[in-house]
């Protein structure tokens, strides 16, 4: 299994969720662009599911070298790379704020899938789920970089599972909408709205189980996009949200 | 890190509910933090212990601290950190063929929680409590220095810090040694006690057996007060169980969860729908002496499998009762309290008799002492004041005291056992209450 975005909250209950369900592998691969934090997750993989673990350095915001990255390959590839960044009030204007949301949600990030899916697409088979955002369902004021970056990867998804169909490798697209994690730890989120890692790795794993290709993690998400999705522009563009 | 600003938290029982700030710190520096930004706190970890043990206007939650770290499955050695429920333990080593040597009737606390109140179980007479099996645990004190304590290493810190309520600093990690099983399943007998001095005369004949305890029916009076039923077990070992269990003698049937989804409205609890419970409780069993193979989920975690159980008991919530009495007053302390359960008509639906054995006096904060233990739950309700304070009365004149992990409203004479865990930083309702 490879890991992208090991430190995320969610990477961390889906590995848990699949290896719990009893599937082991060769190695889990865990990229990470800090070594020092995924340790732990590593020792923890190993000690509780004696399942072996392989800690890749790999920053997505650096010039990869991915001849360091040759021999990692798997049938299953989870990708919860993200970065929020600054919203537009704060970062709007602020080059560098936009340069990394776009390489990590985005420009480089598909980079690196693209390597693995050229890998799968070799061998014919294998699963790639990666996790997007509802802000990439319609750009909206508050934090429409984040969104535009998680929009185009959305898009991206979708040609992917499209085009490797034919292949026999299958794409699922994951949209959370709030979650409780170290990325919203600083956000107030309305409880009702928002999803528990471990809650979010159960849907996911049943999705995948099932192969089915874009899934909302919580059902709700799906409904409020629905109708954020429908509202004429002209109306949306004097809206505040 | 994640603060939660003035939460509402209450402990298992839901008596009493207060306003918290809530840290949930993920790494040393989230912790050293937490402390540093507090004038008092108390470590907390899945709020399984009842009243006002884990509270305090500013708390730090091991929830997100809940890694392991090590198991080594030749010898049976564990470490994790302080977070890590004892159910996640056991979902791993079970099928490695190990067992928690020491657990409390819920597998969902945490092991940061199970030093911090030392707990005991049915087989306190042969294993003592949890920290008889720890190795070493990590230790962070007031000025954010992390510090290893064993029996060897910082042993004043270790000694004070097993029962010690949290109240020397925050538990991070442990390390401890598992019993070797060969089936997830316990050999278990359960006998029919008619009064107290069957059953009393069944803990003294079941001396050899690792695990009793009894449950027992506190509304009965006269003749037939103390009836019990005896519960006894052992692990199973490969030979002794049935063919069907021989297959897979490590794995245990998923069961349906029950839930209780909403609090049960007052009336829902009174002497006679306790009554009726345990009419049947009692019923369920006709045979005097039966003999069977439990998985170990449904020997030592029985209320585990009734998810938000607690919520039977109404918004006010409810609080547990336990007490030690000396051997020696064992009987006639027991026979008076009962008596004057059963006369306030307060029942309880979970009324749990246990025979201590010897304690370990290096343990000096842990609660077992020699004698008869009983845990009872009341719900709160306007006599229940009345009814405590008289228990208290009896408890004290018979030489007995109360387990603080469980304590919300008992005499602080009866909890104020602990020592040499002064510290101005962790601090939590209930020592305060206890101290006042």
């Amino acid at each position: 299994m490879i890991v992208l975005g090991s430190n995320s909250d969610i990477s961390q209950a889906f590995v848990e969720k699949v290896l719990k369900e009893g599937q082991r592998f060769p190695l889990v691969y865990l990229f990470t662009s800090n070594v020092d934090k995924t340790m732990k997750l590593a020792r923890h993989i190993e000690a509780k599911y004696d399942q072996k673990c392989e800690i890749v350095e790999f920053d997505l915001t650096k010039n990869n070298n991915f001849d360091a990255i040759a021999h990692v390959e798997s049938d299953l590839l989870f990708c919860a790379s993200g970065f929020l960044g600054k919203n537009s009030e704060e970062g709007l204007y602020d080059l560098n704020n936009t340069i990394r949301i776009v390489e990590i949600n985005y420009s480089k990030l598909i980079h690196l899938i693209n390597f693995f899916a050229q890998k799968m697409e070799v061998k014919g088979k294998g699963t790639i789920i990666a996790l997007s955002s509802v802000a990439g369902e319609r750009g909206r004021q508050s934090n429409f970089i984040y969104g535009s970056a998680k929009a185009g990867f959305t898009a991206y998804l979708s040609g992917l599972r499209n085009y490797l169909y034919h292949k026999k490798v299958h794409v699922m697209t994951v949209i959370p909408g709030f979650m409780d994690t170290e990325m919203t730890a600083d956000i107030q989120t309305p409880k009702p709205l928002t999803a528990q890692p471990a809650q979010a790795a159960n849907i996911i794993y049943k999705a995948y189980k099932k192969k089915r290709n874009i899934v909302y993690v919580t059902f709700v998400w799906w409904g409020i996009m629905m109708i954020i999705r429908n509202i004429p522009e002209f109306i949306f563009k004097k809206l505040k949200m | 890190m994640r603060i939660n600003k003035s939460k509402n938290i209450a402990n298992w029982g839901l008596y009493p509910s207060i306003r918290t700030n809530e840290y949930e710190p993920q790494s040393i520096e989230e912790f050293k933090e937490a402390i540093a930004s507090t004038n008092k706190l108390i470590a907390r970890g899945n709020g399984r212990c009842y009243g006002d043990a884990s509270l305090q206007n500013d708390v730090v939650s091991t929830r997100r601290w809940n890694k392991f770290i090590e198991f080594d499955r030749e010898r049976g050695y564990i470490e994790v950190e302080a977070g890590v429920l004892l159910s996640d333990i056991l979902e791993v080593s079970v099928p490695a063929g190990y067992f928690i040597t020491v657990t409390p009737g819920t597998k969902f606390i945490t092991v940061g929680g199970a030093i911090a109140s030392d707990v005991h179980g049915k087989n306190h007479h042969v294993d003592g409590c949890f920290s008889e099996h720890v190795v070493y645990f990590d230790l962070m004190i007031e000025n954010g220095e992390v510090l290893r304590c064993s029996r060897d290493m910082n042993a004043d810190l270790f000694w004070s810090t097993i029962g010690g309520m949290g109240l020397t600093g925050v538990i991070l990690s442990a390390r401890f040694l598992l019993t070797k099983i060969e089936t997830a399943y316990i050999r278990n007998e359960a006998i029919q006690a008619k009064n107290l001095d069957e059953i009393f005369q069944l803990f003294e004949e079941s001396e050899s057996w690792t695990y009793t305890v009894a449950w027992l029916d506190c509304l009965q009076k006269g003749e037939a007060l103390g009836k019990s039923i005896m519960l006894r077990g052992e692990h199973a070992t490969l030979d002794e169980v049935p063919e069907k269990i021989k297959k897979n003698p490590l794995k245990i049937k998923k069961k349906p969860k029950l839930n209780i989804p909403f609090f049960f409205p007052n009336f829902v609890l009174n002497p006679w729908s306790i009554k009726i419970f345990n009419w049947l409780y009692f019923n369920k069993q006709v045979k005097k002496h039966v003999q069977n193979f439990v998985d170990y989920d449904q020997f030592f975690y029985p209320l585990d499998m009734v998810h938000n159980w607690n919520r039977i008991y109404g918004k006010s919530g409810f609080i547990q009762y336990q007490f030690v009495i000396p051997k020696e007053n064992g009987l006639e302390g027991m026979r008076e309290i009962l008596r004057t359960i059963a006369e306030s008509g307060n029942g309880s639906f979970l009324v749990v008799l246990k025979l201590f054995g010897e304690n370990n006096p290096k343990a000096y904060n842990s609660f077992p002492k020699p004698g008869y233990t009983l845990a009872l739950d009341f719900k709160v309700n306007k006599g229940l004041k009345k009814l405590i304070e008289n228990l208290d009365l009896i408890v004290e004149a018979f030489g007995g005291r109360i387990y603080r992990t469980k304590d919300a409203m008992s005499k602080p004479s009866l909890t104020d056992y602990l020592k040499n865990t002064d510290s101005s930083k962790f601090e939590s309702l209930q020592n305060e209450r206890i101290n006042r």
